[in-house]
């Protein structure tokens, strides 16, 4: 079976020594969240998910839910698993102090979220769809739909789901046919299918409020007819009390590759009532404000499950013995050397740790900027962390999806063909891993909306936020005796690159859109390793920094600046590579007729 | 410019509105001119002359492009002061519009108008044979109607009208004053109704409003419709009637009813009782009379919109046709669309070309004269004859054979031919004869387009091209959106440099676009800097500084010949020619402390240099610097040539042309005379007194922020330019060339850029138009 530790010394290294979070107690909810009160909650946060979620991954995923007549059991131990985590007050870690929850920064709440998706990706998705819920109806809802929900979904007494999908509308919502007809009385009928609901029925709760995107007859066509409602699994009583059972119900659960801890159901909307969140015809300006999230959230879930299955991979490569070292013995009194010895092993948990580690860091500084668009007192300094946020989250969600999803892949690998057996865990973690490349947006259409969305916004201003600090930091550290040649210099080589691949997509892409859709995969993938390249940059500056220092922990931050410099020396010239396949062009990927496939 | 032989000096009767404006215009080109109405009672007799003057300096936009040119206009009343009219040549009179009044000044003219002199009048409504009726034969034969469009001095339009006994050559010499001398667009019309612009012109506002409301348009669609899909300004019809004034409308409408043949279309289409015409009454009693009242069809600035179903007003809803996006590949596919903006244009469209065409040679006795009157007279786009030909003339004359429709005479006698046709590299029309003619190009009055066809360029790339327009002389056009200057515009500047090697002995820069320049491409320098391309950016600075030097120093003579916007790195070129020829409507500027820069291309240099060396200034190294200082700081844009020369831009020596279809061909003629013995400029230096005129300029910049008339950014964006100007780490017993003073200005530009601030203005004036006061 797998082991799973929480990375709690990387977390205080991310926020102690690099974001160096004390620096922000001025923002509200940072000065609750001193750094013993943080400890402390990781270190509770690493005991619920070490010793609650991780032992329940393979049971979620041995015995999937179960579906007779409407009702869905999840997989044994799973709900006693959410009663835990619900009376421990989880799910109020984040949220606002209003509704009951904590009000602690996000930066914090990413670092459990991450620990939950390594633990039990599973079982973590139902607090993360609540959480979901939460946001949208906190930034749209009315003040009473606040109060009649928040609290309760805040609590976890109550789940939430995200309603998009229908059989014949995935990827493009224009196609949408679920209809919301006006009742007279501010009320909504809603009708029609909606499928690959996550979380939309189970046995872990006494209520669901789905949130869901209808068409009300008579709107605008295509998207801009999309309005969002919220439609409770039973109706709520003016007293708060549960009534009656609202007219949706669980028509089936998917039989899937992965994640069988969770039910994905198909919703049958008959006449249910909702009620419209935010504008009619909105809907989908309300989705986008908490997409930033949901997709950070889906980028934490490949991080999380790469981090498990990096953690049991190097531990597989201490103990198997296959082999000798090609440079001689290292194990003479062992049959054999562990294979942790040998390099082609090595190139894979290099790999998979310095993906692991430097996504973390990234991450968790992307969960800062998300406070700062939240709290900062400072109208510019929200704009900014804003603009930063929104440039980021579709790199983010797809690289460390991709990459995520590719680290259990290698994890894989180093089991040989163990890793193929289900009694492992290993094969589980690739099937588990495989869904966050396609749900909340597949990285496809992640690329688009970077490409063709985000780098045009006012004129490149998104790019701003990134630019300009990596330009600095290369200005100022180029020149540095302990970073420079070895860090900096490659960082400001793919920096280049990424600015003249930028440039190439922004003057062709704008008069031929078929180069920037054809350029938007290799070029998020481009902006990713130049971002990982900064972090690691800077993290090496810093455990630099802390080793002259004397710090105590001389392991960790050397390990750090070695983990750096194979990113520097090893991953990040992918975008030599990257930049010339952009710039070849869209010919050759498009020049074949359709019936030639 | 000057008065073209015949015409020195000018008369207006009538300080209206029109008569005041049309002195004005007279004024603007230099003409002395006086301007006579009735005595008023009371000490000042003048007094209504006088006060017209004064509206004029108040009015916008002005009718006056210089405020000094008021001098030029000699108020006076027709009781004491008639005399002055004895020393004119041209007696324009622009008083009411009632024949006996009129008929009545004549005859007092005519007591003390000097021999040979003109009469005009300003009429839109009285029939030219009705005005001279009674009048001796004399008079006859030196009278015509000129008629202006309000304002005079923007609309392009002169209609010239002579009558049976009108001397050709008092004609002729109002004519070649209405081109020449005041830059009009001379139409020659005949004595009917309406002459030709407003014979057109209101036949199509009564169709057009008319079928928004049969066939159940709201105004905003049918302004959207008959907006710029249809080639005419995008205040679309409604939005016409409320800037012109609604009250106007049933005057003019009622004066062609009256005037036109009953068989007229525009007689015999017209319904007294179509629900429209209660509802403008109503809207007219009311005080909604348009701009100028409370409101018309729209009112709270455009915010709402009067709605045919409830004849009440309420919020404006953008049109969305699916027509109107069609409308994008063409006039074609707009009336060919399905949708109900398709089907309206279509009826507009078809109803107002049958009209036209059925009016050739009525009304004018080419199609040339009825497309240039619309052109210039109702700002429209294309001509109806233009028109037609986009939508093939035979397919016009089919599709209105298929509704049943008759087809006008000259559509027949074209039978799908083109109204306009380039063969053997000439510009060709069809007569109303059938045959085509070459359309005229006069030799000092062409375009650029004249001199492009049937020749290959000599040299260019996608943004600008060097063409070959005779007499060894060659001109840099710039053809990009709004002639914004990118990195191809500079390659090309830096390559015209060198059109000498290629026997060129001159270059003139400037095309038909309607600006000149707007400045350089900011979109693609704000993503740059927002990507932190430092070293793309600085190598564009020195690329376009060098260029532009190139331009200064080369061999042979460059004149620029700006007309309307010519901004920034636009204003730049001109400062960087050896002589401009600007057309009178140019607005020039050095505008990047707008958008939170300073002048790159040397626009600083050149600036600073000439205000230092300029002999006229007061003493001592501060007044030049704090002039230039405020000029760039402040961003000021000249409203005129006129004012540009206050401003520095254009020196004692450049040249203005009025009229703009002259303007190449004067900068042509000058470039040649520069050329004959050409020496370039001799690099020049000058002294800078560094930090003191730093500090002093500084210190005043503090205070305008102190007293809230400058911003915290403006204080950056004015202390970069204030160590530009000052010459930097400089002091006054240093000299400086152009280079030391360029490097100051690429310095400062690229520090600018990297502030949030300045990034935050252009891309704040990129999405809005507007500048950023931040």
């Amino acid at each position: 079976m797998p082991t799973y530790e929480a990375p709690l010394k990387d977390y205080r290294f991310v926020l102690n020594d690099l974001i160096q979070i004390d620096r922000y107690a001025n923002l509200p909810g940072f000065a609750d969240a001193p750094r013993e009160t943080v400890d402390a909650i990781l270190e509770e946060g690493a005991r619920l998910v070490q010793e609650v979620l991780a032992p329940l991954n393979q049971v979620g995923d041995r015995e999937g839910c179960h579906f007779d007549q409407g009702r869905v059991t999840t997989p044994t131990g799973f709900k006693a698993a959410y009663d835990t985590y619900r009376e421990a007050g989880w799910g109020a870690l984040t949220a606002d102090p209003a509704y009951g929850g904590q009000g602690l920064p996000h930066v914090i709440g990413m670092m459990v979220s991450e620990m939950m998706c390594s633990a039990n990706m599973a079982f973590a998705m139902y607090p993360g769809l609540s959480h979901g819920a939460y946001a949208a109806i906190h930034a749209h809802g009315t003040d009473e739909q606040k109060q009649m929900y928040l609290p309760k979904l805040v609590s976890g007494v109550w789940t939430g789901t995200m309603n998009l999908t229908e059989p014949q509308c995935g990827t493009d919502l224009g196609l949408m046919r679920t209809k919301a007809e006006p009742q007279g009385d501010g009320s909504y009928r809603i009708t029609g299918t909606k499928i690959f609901i996550s979380a939309g029925e189970h046995d872990l709760a006494e209520n669901i409020v789905h949130l869901v995107l209808a068409k009300i007859p008579g709107g605008p066509a295509g998207i801009k007819g999309v309005s969002l409602f919220i439609v409770p699994k039973f109706l709520i009583n003016p007293d708060g009390s549960l009534g009656a059972r609202n007219g949706v119900a669980c028509g089936s659960i998917e039989h899937k590759m992965g994640i069988h801890g969770n039910s994905t159901c198909v919703l049958n909307y008959d006449g249910a009532t909702g009620y419209l969140v935010g504008e009619a015809h909105k809907g989908m300006r309300a989705m986008f404000t908490m997409m930033n999230e949901a997709r950070l959230g889906v980028g934490v879930q490949g991080l999380g499950v790469a981090e498990v299955a990096y953690q049991n991979a190097a531990i597989y490569a201490r103990d198997r013995l296959q082999m000798r070292s090609l440079s001689g013995v290292k194990a003479p009194d062992k049959p054999a050397d562990p294979i942790i010895v040998h390099p082609d092993i090595r190139r894979m948990l290099m790999t998979m740790r310095a993906f692991t580690e430097g996504a973390r860091a990234l991450a968790l500084q992307t969960g800062l900027l998300i406070d700062f668009s939240l709290r900062h007192p400072d109208a510019q300094a929200r704009r900014d962390a804003d603009d930063l946020v929104a440039l980021l989250t579709p790199m983010l969600k797809a690289y460390l999806t991709d990459s995520g999803f590719e680290t259990t892949n290698l994890a894989l690998q180093c089991y040989g063909g163990h890793g193929y057996i289900q009694e492992w865990g290993m094969e589980q973690f690739v099937r588990d891993a495989r869904i966050t490349q396609i749900y909340e947006g597949t990285n496809g259409i992640q690329a688009l909306d970077l490409v063709g969305r985000k780098l045009p916004m006012h004129m490149g201003r998104l790019l701003r936020q990134f630019c300009h600090p990596l330009d600095r930091f290369i200005r100022e550290n180029s020149a540095d005796p302990a970073i420079g040649k070895t860090y900096v210099l490659p960082l400001a080589r793919a920096f280049a690159r990424f600015q003249q691949a930028t440039a190439w997509i922004a003057e062709r892409g704008l008069a031929r859109p078929d180069e920037a859709g054809a350029a938007a995969s290799d070029y998020l993938k481009l902006f990713a390793l130049v971002a990982l390249g900064h972090v690691w940059a800077q993290m090496a500056k810093v455990a630099g920094e802390k080793l002259a220092q004397g710090a105590d922990d001389r392991a960790f931050y050397e390990a750090k600046l070695v983990t750096a410099r194979f990113f520097m020396e090893r991953m990040l010239p992918d975008t030599a590579a990257l930049q010339a396949k952009i710039q070849a062009g869209a010919e050759s990927m498009m020049a074949l007729p359709a019936d030639a496939f | 410019m000057g008065a073209a032989p015949g015409i020195a000096r000018v008369a207006v009767i009538g300080s209206g509105v029109m008569g005041a404006a049309i002195a004005a215009h007279v004024a603007n080109a230099g003409v002395p001119v006086v301007l006579l109405d009735i005595a008023a009672e009371g000490a000042d007799r003048s007094k209504l002359a006088k006060g017209a003057i004064d509206r004029l300096l108040k009015t916008k936009p002005a009718p006056l492009m210089h405020p000094s040119f008021a001098r030029r206009i000699t108020p006076g009343n027709l009781e004491d002061d008639l005399g002055l009219i004895a020393a004119c040549d041209w007696i324009c009179e622009a008083i009411i519009e009632k024949v006996e009044i009129k008929r009545a000044l004549y005859q007092r003219l005519q007591t003390v108008r000097k021999p040979g002199s003109i009469v005009s009048s300003n009429t839109s409504t009285i029939p030219l044979a009705e005005l001279v009726r009674g009048q001796d034969p004399g008079f006859a034969a030196d009278f015509a109607i000129t008629h202006f469009f309000n304002p005079p001095r923007y609309m392009r339009l002169l209609e010239v009208v002579g009558g049976a006994q009108t001397r050709a050559d008092a004609l002729a010499a109002l004519r070649r004053f209405g081109d020449e001398t005041l830059g009009k667009e001379v139409v020659a019309a005949k004595d009917t109704p309406g002459f030709i612009a407003n014979r057109i012109g209101i036949y199509w506002s009564v169709t057009a409003m008319e079928a928004a409301f049969d066939q159940g348009l709201s105004i905003e669609e049918a302004d959207a419709v008959v907006g710029r899909p249809m080639g005419v300004p995008k205040t679309g019809i409604f939005g016409l009637a409320d800037l012109t004034g609604l009250d106007l409308g049933p005057h003019v409408v009622g004066s062609m009813l009256k005037l036109l043949p009953k068989s007229d279309a525009f007689v015999t289409a017209y319904r007294p009782d179509h629900p429209l015409n209660a509802l403008t009454a109503r809207l007219i009693a009311d005080g909604y009379i348009g701009r100028k009242g409370k409101g018309g069809f729209y009112r709270d600035r455009g915010k709402e919109v009067l709605d045919f179903a409830t004849g009440t007003y309420r919020p404006v809803v953008p049109a969305e046709l699916d027509s109107v996006k069609a409308a994008k590949s063409g006039l074609k596919a707009l009336v060919e669309h399905p949708d109900k903006g398709g089907r309206y244009a279509w009826t507009v469209l078809s109803r107002v070309l049958v009209y036209a065409a059925d009016l050739v040679p009525e009304i004018a006795d080419d199609i040339l004269a009825v497309d240039a009157a619309m052109r210039c007279g109702y700002a429209w786009k294309e001509g109806p004859f233009q028109q037609i030909d986009r939508l093939g003339s035979g397919w016009l004359a089919e599709k209105l054979k298929a509704e049943g429709r008759p087809v006008p005479r000259l559509l027949e006698i074209a039978a799908g031919r083109p109204f306009y046709k380039i063969e053997g590299g000439k510009a060709l029309y069809l007569t109303p004869g059938g045959d085509y003619a070459e359309i005229p190009v006069a030799p000092d009055a062409w375009t650029l387009a004249d001199k492009k066809r049937g020749r290959e360029r000599i040299a260019g790339n996608r943004s600008a091209s060097l063409w070959d327009i005779g007499d060894g002389v060659a001109c840099l056009e710039i053809h990009t959106k709004m002639n914004a200057i990118d990195g191809d515009v500079i390659a090309l500047v830096a390559q015209a440099a060198k059109i000498d090697k290629r026997g060129y002995k001159a270059l003139i820069i400037g095309g038909d676009a309607d600006n000149f320049s707007v400045g350089a491409n900011i979109g693609l320098g704000l993503f740059a800097a927002n990507l932190a391309l430092w070293p793309v950016l600085e190598g564009g600075i020195a690329e376009g500084q060098s260029a532009y030097m190139a331009l200064k120093y080369a061999p042979f003579p460059v004149v620029a010949a700006p007309a309307r916007m010519t901004l920034g790195g636009g204003c730049e070129i001109c400062l960087h020619s050896d002589a401009v020829q600007a057309h009178a409507e140019t607005y020039m500027g050095l505008v990047e402390a707008g958008v939170g820069l300073v002048p790159g291309w040397g626009g600083c240099t050149e600036l600073v240099i000439r205000a230092t060396l300029n002999k006229k200034r007061p003493g001592g190294p501060m007044p030049p610097i704090a002039q230039v200082f405020e000029t760039i700081s402040t961003a000021k844009v000249s409203a005129s040539a006129a004012e540009a020369r206050d401003l520095l831009l254009l020196r004692p020596g450049d040249g203005i042309t009025m009229n703009r279809r002259r303007l190449l061909a004067d900068a042509k003629a000058r470039a040649l005379a520069l050329a004959a013995d050409y020496k370039p400029p001799a690099p020049v230096e000058i002294n800078l007194p560094g930090a003191t005129a730093r500090a002093a300029l500084d210190m005043a910049v503090e205070g305008f922020v102190r007293q809230g008339k400058a911003t915290a950014h403006d204080k950056v964006v004015a202390g970069a330019l204030a160590k530009v100007l000052s010459g930097g780490d400089t002091d006054i017993t240093r000299s400086l060339k152009e280079q030391d003073i360029m490097a100051l200005e690429r310095e400062a530009f690229v520090s600018l850029l990297k502030t949030n601030a300045t990034l935050d203005r252009i891309e704040h004036m990129l999405e809005t138009g507007k500048p950023l006061r931040n």
